[in-house]
């Protein structure tokens, strides 16, 4: 299924940026034909994948950017985000649902990403690590 | 997100409002906190009933304005819990660290 690139963009690894990305992707998502709950959910979750960039993948290094791009289908919306960071295990996350990191202030992004979204995926890149996010659209894009 | 307080009963109540991401707002969030400590509230309520949507750096800024409300041996209650919110909550399992009412009266009678 053919996908169109909507966005193309790239931000320096500063939390300040967060609004403005969010308020980009959510005219983008207004523009389709995704329930106000599912908008959410991808905002939500791409704000998820941007902070995870920053603070993880690029260390608030602020040399080093983000690059985020959405694409649609008629089935499904894809946001695509890249940091230029080392390389990233989802695996050795810990598990924020147990008991003794339910006090800990970070560490639920991913969980919350794998819910609110259909389709979730890390690629490992030459230039840093790339998480692709699918959502379909209930009635079409 | 905005934060707007106000006091009922000697309870300060702390309005969330618009989308709560992170970021700088935690500095925010946790000054508001730490200032009404320091006017000796001992009882708060978080209004989340205007809140669009939360991240999980939003989470942690519930969870560090709970925290910081416990040590200082005062109490917290949320009220106006979203649907988005609660679900958050559920995948999180925070639903078993956040004490929450329906509404502001109901927090307020609990008290």
């Amino acid at each position: 299924m053919p996908l169109k690139k909507l966005v193309d963009l790239s931000i320096p690894s500063s939390q300040d940026y967060l609004p403005q990305v969010d308020s980009f992707v959510e005219k983008l998502l207004k523009a389709t034909k995704f329930p106000k709950d599912d908008l959410d959910d991808v905002a939500i979750s791409v704000s998820e994948a941007v902070n995870n960039a920053i603070l993880h993948g690029n260390q608030s290094d602020e040399s080093k950017k983000v690059f985020i791009k959405v694409y649609l289908s008629k089935k499904y919306i894809r946001i695509s985000v890249r940091d230029e960071g080392g390389g990233f295990k989802p695996e050795r996350v810990p598990d924020p649902t147990e008991d003794e990191n339910l006090l800990k202030a970070s560490g639920r992004g991913l969980l919350i990403m794998q819910h609110l979204m259909d389709r979730l995926a890390f690629k490992p890149t030459s230039k840093g690590t790339e998480i692709i996010l699918d959502k379909f659209c209930p009635e079409g894009c | 997100m905005r934060l707007k307080t106000r006091e009922r009963d000697g309870i300060l109540i702390l309005e969330v409002k618009g989308k709560v991401m992170g970021g700088p707002e935690a500095t925010v969030f946790q000054d508001t906190i730490k200032e009404a400590l320091g006017k000796k509230y001992k009882k708060f309520i978080f209004d989340l009933g205007g809140v669009d949507w939360m991240n999980s750096s939003g989470l942690g800024i519930l969870i560090g304005g709970l925290t910081t409300i416990k040590n200082a041996n005062s109490e917290l209650r949320l009220a106006n819990v979203t649907e988005k919110i609660k679900s958050l909550f559920m995948i999180t399992k925070l639903v078993t660290i956040f004490d929450s009412y329906e509404t502001i009266e109901d927090a307020l009678q609990n008290y």
